[in-house]
């Protein structure tokens, strides 16, 4: 069974930073993710995965009786956004929350498991 | 054996067996439904088979075979046929095949499904009650819970939720969800929580029933005994909590004569059994609270136990029922102030009760009515009712 994982996380502490502490950040989180990588493509070998860039570049387009309208997303009263997704096929959906839970930004933000109908 | 017990004894069992190989639980409800229609045709006819369990999984094989070629598109069709033929197609052949019900069990409990999904499709699935059954014990309409329950199936498969039990290491985050869904059952048999019956002994006997199966499939489970050891002790005492007139009789004022002196002998038995394992957990305390009530102990022994029943489970509830046990010890004004000081109970009908029932003993009779009437307002239950309004005479 097909799974998205999005990756939900507040991004507003983190844009502010300067960019040698965005990249200390990183470093330090950056062996989880490489054994989340591999515990993903052992799951399954397809996995893909894409970090979305930050709020600042996201515009919201809604049309409403026929007129369009476009806004700076994501959602102003909405503090989490997502800011990742992999979709990975899985055997079932407990293999999906324990790898969801080896998301290293599972720990502050969170993982929202969503399966593709088929 | 009549098909009707067939029934109660075959069905999860038949289940979880074509659950297993089908992988779909919908289905393979649909086919076990099927087998038990032909029994009914053909039994009275025909006579029992000699292997009545085997002859229903045989039966409901085949009755899957005409289900998926008349139903299923072309791709499905070959390998859901073919995952069929794992299963014998000789009835002597089926005795062979392991239980699977506990893996029923756990996936009709899953995490991701709604709480009371969960309870209709134990009940439904692993229980055999009817979806009318089921309505009637939750007080919804049948096709509000026929919906509920179709929704539930399609959540597992489409979550991809797994058909097994849980490893060891899910085994922690995963029984208590299992046991939480039989002790509701029970309670809800127990203590109705509205209406005009106290007490739906049908949902307390399903529940004990499950809470059976799962100490024979779990044997090494402490809390899984210790859950059945809890519900065996309080069901002893179910004919004494109402009096002839549908009155609830609270447990100092029960006639002893009226306790179920098997059922109790049977409880004890299965708590020792849970403690020999050495593994604590909040049911085998509660079982052992219920032990004590039923050899009568000292209500300081109960409210030592229930010390050790807060520190792992912090409840309002048990803090509730542990000051009160302090108050009963002879310690009424250090139980009272422990009942003042809960938090986030205040919409709770036995907070008031008990609260009242504390201010009464300490002849406080102006400050009782209030927590009497109090109480009145927050209880749905009729039989509770009428007691609340009886001690609410006795202090005006």
């Amino acid at each position: 069974m097909k799974y998205a994982l999005l990756i939900h996380g507040d991004d507003s502490a983190w844009v502010d930073l300067p960019d040698e502490e965005k990249a200390a950040l990183r470093a330090e989180e950056m062996p989880q993710w490489i054994s989340l990588f591999e515990e993903l493509s052992k799951a399954d070998p397809g996995v893909s995965g894409y970090e979305l860039d930050g709020r600042s570049t996201a515009r919201v387009v809604q049309v409403r009786d026929g007129e369009r309208i476009v806004t700076d997303g994501p959602f102003a009263e909405t503090k989490e956004i997502v800011g990742g997704v992999f979709l990975v096929d899985l055997p079932d959906l407990d293999e999906a929350i324990r790898l969801a839970a080896l998301i290293p930004t599972a720990k502050h933000g969170s993982i929202e498991i969503r399966p593709l109908q088929e | 054996m009549t098909v009707e017990e067939a029934f109660r004894e075959e069905w999860g069992h038949a289940v979880a067996i074509l659950t297993r190989v089908l992988r779909d639980l919908e289905l393979a409800e649909d086919a076990v439904q099927d087998a038990f229609a032909t029994a009914l045709e053909r039994w009275p006819r025909d006579g029992t088979p000699r292997n009545p369990g085997a002859w229903i999984v045989t039966t409901a094989r085949n009755r899957a075979i005409d289900r998926i070629r008349r139903e299923r598109v072309f791709r499905e069709k070959a390998e859901l046929l073919a995952r069929l033929e794992e299963l014998p197609a000789d009835e002597d052949d089926v005795t062979a095949i392991p239980d699977e019900r506990l893996a029923l069990v756990f996936t009709c409990c899953h995490p991701a499904l709604a709480a009371e999904s969960r309870i209709a499709l134990t009940l439904r699935e692993v229980g055999g009650l009817s979806t009318a059954e089921i309505a009637h014990a939750f007080l919804v309409s049948e096709p509000t819970m026929a919906q509920r329950l179709v929704r539930a199936k399609r959540r597992i498969r489409g979550a991809g939720i797994p058909f097994r039990v849980p490893p060891d290491h899910l085994l922690p985050e995963r029984l208590p969800p299992v046991l939480a869904v039989l002790y509701l059952v029970f309670n809800e048999g127990y203590a109705a929580s509205s209406g005009s019956e106290h007490v739906r002994a049908d949902l307390c006997d399903e529940a004990i029933r499950l809470g059976k199966l799962l100490a024979v499939l779990m044997p090494d489970e402490p809390e899984a005994l210790g859950l059945l050891a809890l519900m065996l002790l309080q069901d002893s005492r179910r004919l004494a909590r109402i009096d002839s007139s549908g009155e609830l009789v609270l447990l100092e004022d029960q006639d002893r004569s009226l306790w179920d002196e098997g059922r109790i002998g049977e409880g004890l038995r299965v708590l020792e059994r849970a403690v020999s394992l050495r593994r604590r957990g909040p049911y085998q305390l509660q079982a052992a609270i219920a032990a004590a009530h039923v050899e009568d102990r000292p209500w300081s022994e109960i409210a030592t136990l229930y010390d050790r029943l807060v520190e792992i489970d912090p409840s309002p509830v048990v803090q509730l029922n542990r000051a009160v046990a302090i108050a009963l010890s002879g310690r009424v004004d250090e139980g009272l102030a422990l009942v003042d000081e809960l938090d986030g109970l205040g919409e709770y009908h036995l907070l008031h009760a008990a609260r009242a029932d504390l201010l009464r003993r300490l002849d406080r009779r102006a400050e009782a009515a209030i927590s009497y009437r109090r109480a009145l307002e927050l209880t749905a239950n009729d039989s509770e009712r009428r007691y609340l309004e009886g001690r609410l005479r006795e202090v005006s």
